[in-house]
């Protein structure tokens, strides 16, 4: 009887470590990700909506952790300012200029291992290039907006905003402040100059850009268009798209020298204790089923090449490989080390 | 009347106009049907008050700004009170010096507390508690009851606590029968200003505010950066609301006009 309870006792340890052996190597992630939290950086606005409605809650849900978020800018000083080893974050989600600084102060990954993120395999090239650290996840096109109502001929090309017609009935941003104001200085030394980093070009070209109006936030730029302040400006194709329920006389163009890339980047810092769990809500944010979700609800051009969205987002967002193959992306690394110097004549121009 | 009269009444006006314009734009930005500011106003709507209502993020910090800002003015007051206190009537050494170390906050740009803040708490490995967040707000908010009570004090006839002495009240008795009720107008005038102060603060927040702890403002900041609607001047608008309605409220109950005599 001794014998036989024994033999039944290690007969259910036995069998019982062998489940939970099994558990560990079939799903090793999960079970470290149990009762973690993943400390992300985050927009709010209705990305924070969608985010918390639906995308966080499925993968807390999914892995079995808690998603804390900060959505509270600037995220680079708190980053700085936190431990290397057990920093305040495990994922920083911010656009690209952010992240190549963060880079250079050593707070965030340059590249990630696409190993361990199995869809960034999946991506197009624009999404991992040299000029991205981490992974684009989404894309905006910076392009140009106008009034229907207003101008006369429409759009076509980024030299329509130098003419005089446009005088203080154009565009654009405060360019020491605002990515999309930079990114489009590089555009203005491409058209006028030898490349994106001609910036004695660029001083020239934005020089006869005045009279203009000026925005400092990227959201005031849609209330602009709207409210007929500027006839053409320069704009994010989201900043225009996203208004398409709503009557009004705002519409986007994609000008024939190409757009400009307003990525949406995740990274991992390199210090973080919860790598796994990092990489898994990254591959997480580039599954079809995701990308679709916060695409549609954004107006996002999704970097996975494989979504295909609802025929009302799909004909207008940068989603098949001609219309990526417009993207023109900035090197960030290059403007932040010259950032100083451009904010400097650039304040002196516009000042005046 | 003389020109010089005129003159003045003009003046004032203009300078009413130029203070009040700005929460005129605000209100008609937040009744307008259009997402963005239209004058004349396209039409009227209630809408944006609703979508503001009935927002969870929107309430969530609405509710976290007002309980935050309700026990900094409590902290606030009581710091600020005891340390004017000691500062006018404790023959300390060096008052002067410590008047000017308890008020430093105010000289000092918020954002800098704030971020020097968060890094002493990083330092610490404290995080960011929802206490370090008011513990913020009561640094930048005392200075403005000690100099406010201050102002009390200095014209403080303290025969008048020498005279409940010398008819036997003893010193606690003195404190809250005497010497409190003569100091409250600039106790209450330095809560209110705590109170908008707390309520109204972003830069020493931006820093301290832990995910999920996001206070009115920092909401507002973080949805002006992406949208611009007109939820942005409704919350405007019950914020302007809400500190007048505890300026009003705390004059009609305690009263702030014995202050605004002294």
């Amino acid at each position: 009887m001794t014998h036989s309870r024994f033999n039944a006792g290690r007969r259910r340890f036995l069998s019982s470590a062998a489940a939970a052996g099994a558990m560990t190597l079939g799903s090793p992630l999960v079970l470290r990700a149990q009762n973690s939290e993943l400390n992300i950086t985050g927009w709010g606005g209705k990305w924070g909506e969608v985010f918390e409605a639906t995308v966080g809650p499925m993968f807390e849900k999914e892995y079995n952790c808690k998603i804390v978020r900060d959505t509270s800018f600037p995220f680079v000083p708190k980053l700085q300012a936190s431990s290397r080893r057990n920093p305040i974050y495990d994922v920083v989600h911010s656009n690209q200029n952010a992240q190549a600084a963060a880079v250079v102060m050593g707070l965030v990954e340059e590249k990630l291992d696409p190993t361990n993120i199995p869809n960034m395999a999946e991506l197009y090239d624009y999404a991992t290039s040299d000029t991205i650290n981490g992974v684009c996840m989404f894309t905006s096109a910076i392009g140009m907006g106008y009034r229907k109502d207003l101008v006369k001929e429409v759009p076509t090309s980024w030299t329509d905003l130098w003419k005089e017609e446009y005088a203080d009935k154009r565009g654009a941003y405060v360019i020491p402040i605002n990515s999309l104001g930079q990114a489009f200085l590089t555009m203005a030394a491409s058209i006028y100059g030898s490349g994106a980093k001609d910036l004695d070009a660029a001083y020239e070209a934005l020089e006869k850009l005045k009279p203009i109006k000026l925005v400092d936030f990227t959201g005031a730029m849609e209330k602009m268009i709207l409210s007929g302040e500027v006839e053409l400006c320069v704009i994010h194709d989201s900043g225009v798209l996203r208004y398409y329920d709503t009557p009004n006389e705002a519409a986007f163009c994609a000008p024939k020298e190409g757009v400009l890339a307003l990525e949406q980047v995740l990274n991992i810092t390199p210090g973080t204790q919860k790598r796994e769990l990092a990489e898994a809500y990254i591959n997480f944010m580039l599954s079809p089923e995701i990308q679709k979700t916060m695409a549609e609800a954004v107006w996002y051009s999704p970097a996975n090449k494989n979504v295909v969205l609802s025929d009302v987002y799909q004909e207008r967002l940068l989603t098949t490989p001609e219309k990526v193959a417009q993207l023109k992306q900035v090197d960030w690394m290059w403007y932040n080390a010259n950032k100083d110097a451009i904010d400097m004549r650039v304040n002196r121009i516009f000042r005046a | 009347m003389t020109p010089g009269r005129l003159a003045y009444i003009a003046l004032n006006a203009a300078i009413l106009i130029f203070i009040l314009a700005p929460i005129a734009i605000i209100f008609v930005f937040a009744v307008n049907p259009v997402p963005y500011i239209d004058f004349p106003p396209s039409g009227f709507t209630w809408d944006w008050f609703v979508q503001f209502f009935t927002s969870d993020i929107f309430m969530r910090s609405l509710w976290l700004s007002l309980r935050v800002a309700a026990i900094v003015t409590l902290l606030a007051v009581f710091f600020g009170a005891t340390a004017s206190l000691a500062i006018a009537r404790g023959n300390l050494p060096g008052a002067r010096t410590i008047t000017a170390f308890v008020l430093s906050p105010l000289m000092l740009p918020a954002i800098l507390t704030g971020l020097a803040l968060f890094q002493a708490y990083m330092f610490l490995d404290i995080g960011r508690p929802l206490w370090g967040l008011v513990m913020g707000h009561v640094l930048v908010t005392t200075p403005y009851v000690v100099r406010t009570t201050l102002a009390v004090l200095h014209n403080f006839d303290t025969r008048l606590e020498e005279a409940a002495t010398n008819l036997g009240a003893g010193p606690v008795r003195v404190y809250f029968e005497v010497t409190l009720p003569l100091i409250k107008p600039g106790v209450i005038a330095g809560g209110i200003f705590a109170f908008i102060v707390s309520f109204d603060q972003f830069p020493v927040s931006l820093f301290l505010i832990g995910p999920g702890n996001e206070t009115l403002p920092i909401t507002l900041f973080n949805y002006l950066k992406f949208e611009m609607d007109g939820r942005i001047a409704a919350a405007s608008v019950v914020s302007i609301l809400i500190s007048l309605v505890v300026v009003i409220g705390i004059d009609r109950t305690v009263g702030l006009r014995s202050y605004g005599k002294m």
